[in-house]
């Protein structure tokens, strides 16, 4: 089990205007599975990726993530994603003014590899994602696609335990949203790394090995 | 790889060169401003030491040689003569003014020196193929039948208003009367380039006091055994008159003529220290905001608040750097450039430079502490 979630709870607001976006949710993730989280939009699946990924702390409940029960008041949170956390997110979020390979290494640096093996690692991410000939070039020279190839390339560069991915192929067409899921059932299976994805992607349920349903910040069925 | 924060200056390249050309100029106005109070300095106490006398005297209440209106009677010509320790026939009367030459229908600025000739207070002699000096007067005690031909010796740095040299020949006009350049000293300037015209004293008494036979101070030495510090005492106990010594003149004259005028140039350069500051602050902290989504990936890939704080640091401390030092290369080659004496001092120019570089990395760490707002969360979504 990688992933193990009891009584998750995030409200926003104050008063009259306060959201419940993730509302005692608990669950759990097993190693290696792919998890498709869908639901309506504003259901509450970013605000639960998020705080499944350590980027939000949740007002109730308790996260342990690869076996470690997560001390929001007394650990570095930068430290658990570094270490253990892969994102991947909608609009990409590609440094612009970096090639595709520096895109990856600077994820590795931050990670704590080398310079030497960091380039050589995100080589290699990058020629398994399909961009062996675009190493060099910046994400204004990328297609949509290639834009997400690279951004799946930076969230595998510090061998996470675990991958979220809010939205992947929200900004892609059709034929590039398929070529993307051929890449995550690739990285699947070469890489045994546990994802989890958010998604209005229909197609994507057939190769999932769980798909959860939210509504209005609950795990309506799984 | 090279530096991310490199990379991104290179991205931001127009931000970053209108930042550093923003410090450069406020580096250079500093040291500039700083270079001009210098010369000022050095300027106004050139003409003083150049004397070599250490006794100057001036009316009783006027604050010193050069510092409150002062007219002496020539009595005191005698009197000081006779003190005890004051060296025996080196008092010199001498005037000493501002005034408005007219040259070629234009008046210019420049300080009038009248003296006796042989005494203290004047050149010896011109350049050499430059003319000759005054015709004197005839008696060493002033007298008012006792006139000498209008003739001046200017300094070599004198121009017509157009800028030409004044020839030997040439005519000055001063209050009205005409004087007849006969040559020129490689003289001293005081505050501001301010040229010295040389002449008889009686001549300065005709032009500027209506003949009349006062003068403005009188200069003197010492005997070697006697202090200067005791004779002034003595001296100011007459009552009418008083004595300072070289140093006390010099402290009067720097608090009168730099030092007092110069309190606004010094909260100026105060001033631009902020605006430094500010520039990169503003820069800085804007910057940071229009890299939010950016912050925030890197946040969220798991980059720590110190490893941003640091990446925005590296650009604040290099952006600081090339404007200090471009700043201070071109204080000084404006210093060569300038219309007036600018004298930019190597000490002080390293206390700016590290005083400046502190106040702009200081402002750029200020702002890019707003760092620690950013919520990794942003990149999820991509709004602010």
């Amino acid at each position: 089990m990688i992933v193990q979630a009891k009584g998750l709870t995030k409200r926003f607001g104050e008063g009259l205007a306060q959201i419940v976006a993730v509302d005692d949710v608990s669950l759990t993730i097993e190693t290696g599975e792919l998890v498709i989280v869908m639901g309506d939009s504003g259901c509450g699946k970013t605000t639960l990726v998020s705080l499944l990924g350590c980027i939000l702390t949740p007002d109730n409940g308790q996260l342990t993530l690869d076996g470690q029960v997560i001390d929001y008041a007394g650990q570095d949170l930068s430290q658990v994603r570094r270490q253990k956390i892969g994102f991947v997110f909608q609009l990409f979020n590609l440094i612009p003014y970096l090639s595709a390979l520096e895109n990856v290494i600077i994820a590795m640096q931050i990670g704590g590899f080398s310079r030497f093996e960091a380039e050589k690692r995100a080589k290699d991410l990058l020629t398994q994602v399909g961009l062996a000939r675009r190493l060099d070039h910046r994400p204004a020279q990328l297609s949509g696609g290639e834009k997400q190839r690279v951004s799946f390339a930076r969230a595998l560069s510090n061998n996470p335990k675990i991958i979220f991915a809010d939205e992947p192929t929200a900004n892609l067409d059709s034929r590039q949203s398929d070529n993307l899921m051929n890449l995550v059932r690739q990285l699947r299976q070469e890489q045994q790394t546990t994802i989890v994805i958010v998604t209005h992607y229909q197609a994507l349920q057939k190769d999932a090995d769980r798909v959860i349903y939210m509504q209005d910040g609950k795990i309506l069925t799984d | 790889m090279t530096h991310i924060f490199l990379k991104d200056m290179v991205y931001r390249r127009t931000r970053v060169v209108m930042t550093t050309i923003g410090i450069v100029v406020l580096i250079t106005l500093i040291l500039l401003l700083g270079g001009i109070m210098n010369g000022m300095r050095i300027q106004v106490q050139q003409y003083i030491r150049s004397t070599e006398a250490n006794l100057w005297i001036s009316a009783e209440g006027s604050g010193g040689a050069f510092t409150g209106f002062s007219l002496l009677v020539p009595e005191y010509l005698v009197f000081i003569n006779h003190t005890k320790g004051v060296k025996r026939n080196s008092v010199s009367p001498l005037i000493f003014a501002h005034a408005r030459p007219v040259i070629n229908g234009k008046a210019t600025k420049s300080i009038i020196v009248g003296y006796k000739q042989g005494k203290l207070g004047g050149p010896t002699q011109t350049i050499p193929n430059q003319g000759r000096m005054f015709t004197p007067s005839q008696y060493d005690d002033y007298r008012p039948e006792d006139q000498p031909p209008a003739e001046v010796v200017i300094d070599e740095k004198m121009r017509t208003p157009s800028g030409r040299k004044i020839p030997i020949g040439g005519k000055i006009y001063i209050g009205g009367k005409e004087l007849n350049v006969v040559g020129r000293t490689k003289s001293l300037m005081f505050v501001l380039d301010t040229p010295l015209l040389f002449m008889d004293l009686r001549t300065a008494q005709e032009v500027l006091l209506k003949n009349s036979l006062h003068v403005n101070m009188m200069i003197a030495k010492t005997e070697p055994d006697y202090s200067a510090e005791a004779l002034v005492e003595e001296l100011d106990r007459n009552g009418m008159i008083e004595a300072k010594t070289l140093d006390q003149t010099l402290t009067s004259i720097i608090e009168n003529y730099v030092d007092e005028p110069m309190k606004a140039v010094q909260f100026l350069r105060v001033m631009l220290w902020l605006a430094a500051g500010i520039i990169v602050t503003m820069i800085t902290y804007v910057t940071t905001l229009e890299k939010t989504r950016e912050i925030g990936t890197l946040k969220a890939i798991g980059a720590s608040d110190y490893y941003i704080v640091m990446l925005i640091l590296k650009q604040v401390i290099l952006m600081s750097s090339a404007g200090v030092t471009l700043g201070v290369f071109l204080a000084f080659l404006a210093a060569n450039l300038a219309p007036i004496f600018v004298k930019i001092d190597l000490l002080e120019t390293s206390v700016v430079a590290i005083i400046s570089f502190v106040v702009c990395c200081s402002g750029g760490y200020l702002a890019s502490r707003k760092v620690l707002d950013v919520d990794p969360m942003i990149a999820f979504r991509g709004e602010l």
